[in-house]
């Protein structure tokens, strides 16, 4: 009986380490794949490795997570400590609300706690970035310090502070001789919380951070949407510094001990945090010594903050342009033109936005972007004809193309009867034959674009009945089809075939052409979205002339080549257009590369608020509708 | 000696500035309109209305609740037993054992939680052992069961943790005093055991239970981008909706909620607690 409980027990726990342990080391050998495959294991290679050391981004993030847990762990260790020792000298009542208030990040659900923080840095104006990440921390890992210094105040005795000043020692001697000494192991144990709570943290960062300050939480949430064996390097090189940590402090107590075997419990205690100090010190200043060569340089350590789209640059084009002005490039990424714009208008300060065409228009119009120095862009003349003086900026006066495109279907040719298609143009999404087999995109744009053209109707539309009727088109579709609702992810999953149809960028879907044979593109007849994406410079740009220089720098030919040939958007640049798309270009043939001018029935869209607003809820609710029909 | 009272100034100042004042702007904004200026202020239910009259808003609502009651009950039978063994053993494993259980809990979640993208993809190691049993083609990534599994994974430590610290803390003559009383080890367990231990218990349900709610990470790196729970709901709000007055509501609605399942959490262990001792 006894023996079948244990045997029971122990088949628990081994299931459960390796519960624990098989995603970790799945990653870790992944990270060692040759292949950018998650599921299949093609060779060992350090490839990845080297992209991580290369990628400025994350070792920027490693940095920041791991300077501001150490910043906060002592700030708050430090300032936890003494409150606490102040408070229990204080009044009781001071003292019960102050525990309270102390648990208000401690119950409260951390996402709460978030938005809290968020809306008091914006209310208070104070720009957010590493320091508002800083403070963030420093107000959350306060509670748990004194939440653990607390209880080893109130068991020491309370004349001891007394005794020491009757026997000649000032207040400070009294705290630091006496009362700290006796505390050290909640204080130590405190600061192990605050550590951890700081390192880990995502939903916090997330909501206060800005101006392109990322902690490694955040950026594999902004990056996990494409496949990138990188954040299996970068995480397992996490693994390793927090196994070393772990080792140290629980192995050097016992070296110490055996050492010095009547060592008294709060000196030994003392090693471990001594020995993670001393650790992280190194990690943090092998990374500060990453710096820049020599040579004259017009911008040189100038910073020009760049908010675009994700997977919206080519490998090179940040680093060239840093080689060639000495700037630093601080680039942070969106899903979505609403997401861009919720930041901006809250008064977020970037140098460069990339923005669609009615954002750009929106942005115009309220007064939120800068007209151009033309004096000082040299770069329109390389730019498409049918891409200058579009409806929503007429003389380029704020804006440059830098990617354009069409939205449409792509599908695998395998699965997908053309026939289908061409009779039912977006209708194919309410086709049964394709259900459980399709993914719509998440934007409300683009949705609504696919469903009144669906209609028949204008997707720039202001009727409200026809709005309504594409709203009922998109539920129905969401209820009957079971679709996955997806961004980016779209990309790396058709380009291995995993369903057969999906609502794309063309741009995406050149990428997935030249990765998988199969797949093909189809541009509805009855029309499409024709946008442009442009390079403009807000109101509240720190540095416009730098921003001016890298617009003409990301026009030009170079800038062009590498942006389009790598993330596969359609150039603005034409003679870059042409090379990529003409006889043994990288997209010769795709057909998704080229910008269709010829169906009278696309159209670009335009701005206007009340709908604007109207979509905006609509699409939320039918994004519900498919997680409760599911 | 008094005047170490004082030290604690600053932070009485700091608590009011960073702790209070966030929790009073979010309410704020859940009864204002849109616009917030000082000027044009004034005081609305209409959010709230909003909240409570679509009946899309209360399933999200209740999924939310639900995923997170059945975290937190599986989590209760898989790390009861753990941390029973673990208080078990030999001293020198029960140290091994508990490290090995923090170990992951200090790598960052959302690493932990992309590591079983690959593991749960179409053609993962998952789907081949499956495979292998004859289980063909299932669907695992993007379901509500990965979802369950993330959280199940990272707050299971937790749970593990607290209750072996209070069966750990536990003063071991009771059960021998138990034993040598006639007891038999089942009414051992369930008389003695089970009762000191609530404490640990009851924090490890805080928890798990207080994020599993509110995550809105895990259902959207396991559950896709349809999947909505109460957090993604707030999420979408201030990230790409931009209704901030409408996601301050849900806020306030999720704290007071968890506010209410705590009070009555705490009442159970207090009734429990004051059974015991007086």
């Amino acid at each position: 009986m006894k023996q079948s409980k244990r045997i029971f027990g122990k088949v628990l726990m081994g299931l459960l380490v390796v519960f624990f342990y098989l995603p970790i080391l799945y990653m870790i050998v992944f990270s060692f794949n040759e292949g950018k495959s998650l599921t299949a294991f093609s060779g060992f290679s350090l490839r990845w490795y080297q992209h991580m050391l290369e990628s400025r981004d994350m070792m920027q993030a490693l940095y920041t997570t791991f300077s501001v847990a150490l910043l906060a762990t002592a700030i708050s260790t430090v300032v936890g400590t003494i409150s606490a020792i102040g408070l229990s000298k204080s009044r009781r009542i001071v003292r019960d609300v102050m525990a309270q208030v102390n648990n208000l990040p401690l119950m409260n659900p951390e996402i709460v706690t978030a938005i809290g923080f968020m809306l008091l840095f914006i209310t208070f104006q104070v720009e957010k970035g590493y320091i508002t990440m800083l403070l963030a921390h420093i107000a959350f890992c306060i509670p748990y310090v004194m939440l653990s210094v607390m209880p080893k105040i109130r068991s020491l005795d309370p004349n001891l502070a007394d005794a020491a000043m009757d026997l000649g020692a000032t207040p400070w001697q009294a705290l630091t001789k006496v009362i700290v000494p006796q505390i050290a192991p909640g204080i130590v144990s405190g600061a192990l919380i605050a550590f951890t709570m700081s390192i880990d943290d995502f939903i916090i960062s997330y909501f206060v951070t800005g101006g392109g300050v990322k902690n490694l939480s955040i950026m594999v949430y902004t990056m996990s949407k494409r496949v990138n064996p990188s954040i299996n390097a970068i995480s397992t090189l996490v693994v390793v510094i927090i196994t070393v940590l772990l080792l140290l402090i629980n192995l050097l107590p016992l070296l110490a001990a055996k050492r010095q075997k009547k060592a008294e419990i709060g000196h030994r205690r003392w090693i471990a945090p001594v020995a993670i100090a001393l650790v992280l010190a190194i990690t943090v200043g092998f990374f500060s010594l990453q710096k820049g060569n020599e040579r004259y340089l017009p911008f040189e350590g100038e910073t020009l903050y760049f908010y675009t789209w994700g997977e919206y640059t080519g490998e090179n084009i940040l680093s060239d342009f840093e080689e060639l002005t000495g700037a630093t490039v601080i680039m942070e990424t969106f899903d979505s033109n609403e997401q861009m714009y919720i930041k901006v208008a809250n008064g977020a300060s970037y140098d460069i936005l990339v923005p669609s065409d009615y954002m750009i228009e929106r942005l115009i119009q309220e007064d939120l972007i800068q007209k151009l120095d033309r004096s000082q862009i040299t770069c329109l003349d390389h730019i498409s004809d049918h891409l200058k003086g579009l409806p929503y900026d007429p003389n380029n006066e704020y804006s440059v193309p830098y990617f354009c495109g069409m939205v449409g279907i792509v599908y695998d040719t395998t699965k997908v009867d053309f026939k289908d298609l061409e009779r039912d143009g977006y209708n194919i999404f309410l086709n049964p034959k394709y259900r459980g087999d399709i993914y719509l995109y998440d934007s409300e744009r683009d949705s609504f674009m696919m469903a009144l053209k669906a209609l028949g109707y204008s997707m720039n539309t202001e009727n409200q009945d026809e709005i309504n009727r594409a709203y009922e088109w998109l539920l129905s579709c969401v209820r009957t089809m079971e679709p996955e609702i997806v961004t980016d992810e779209i990309i790396d999953n058709m380009a291995q075939a995993r369903k057969a149809l999906g609502l794309i960028y063309s741009g995406d879907a050149t990428y997935i052409m030249s990765e998988n044979e199969d797949m093909g593109f189809y541009l509805p007849e009855s029309g499409t979205n024709q946008w442009s994406d442009g390079m403009v410079i807000p109101k509240n740009a720190k540095n416009p002339e730098l921003a001016h220089a890298f617009i003409n720098f990301a026009a030009s030919y170079d800038g062009a080549y590498d942006n389009s040939s790598y993330v596969g958007y359609t150039a603005t640049n034409e003679q870059v257009f042409q090379d990529l798309y003409g006889p043994g270009g990288d997209f010769e043939g795709i057909n998704a590369y080229e910008y269709r001018t010829t169906n009278p029935n696309d159209e670009v869209f335009t701005y206007n608020e009340e709908i604007r607003k109207i979509l905006s809820n609509l699409w939320s609710k039918v994004k519900i509708a498919a997680s409760n029909a599911g | 000696m008094k005047r170490f009272s004082q030290l604690a100034l600053p932070y009485i100042v700091w608590a009011a500035l960073m702790l209070i004042l966030p929790m009073a702007l979010i309410a704020l904004y859940s009864f204002t309109r849109h616009g917030n200026a000082i000027i044009s202020f004034s005081l609305t239910l209409e959010h709230y209305q909003k909240f409570f009259t679509d009946p899309d808003f209360l399933i999200v609502l209740g999924r939310s609740l639900w995923i997170a009651l059945e975290t937190t009950a599986i989590c209760l039978l898989l790390g009861y037993p753990a941390a029973y063994f673990i208080s078990r053993s030999s001293e020198k494993m029960q140290n091994i054992l508990v490290l090995c259980i923090t170990l992951p809990t200090w790598i960052n979640m959302l690493v932990r939680t992309y590591a079983w993208i690959g593991l749960l993809s179409e053609g993962g190691l998952i789907a081949q052992i499956l495979g292998f049993f004859g289980i063909q083609d299932a669907e695992l990534l993007y379901t509500e069961g990965a979802v369950l599994l993330g959280m199940v994974y990272n707050f299971l430590p937790f749970m593990i943790l607290q209750i072996n610290t209070s069966l750990c803390k536990m003063d071991h003559s009771l059960l021998e005093a138990s034993a040598d009383l006639g007891a038999r080890p089942a009414s051992t367990f369930r008389r003695v055991t089970l009762p000191l231990s609530l404490p640990g218990v009851i924090n490890g349900i805080t928890l798990v239970f207080l994020p599993a709610v509110s995550s809105f990470f895990i259902p959207k790196l396991l559950g896709g981008g349809q999947y909505f729970l109460i957090g993604n709901l707030i999420e979408n709000q201030f990230i790409t909706v931009g209704e901030w007055n409408f996601g301050s509501a849900i806020s306030m609605i999720m704290a007071v909620i968890m506010m209410l399942m705590m009070m009555a959490v705490r009442k159970v262990e207090n009734r429990n607690r004051g059974g015991k001792e007086e």
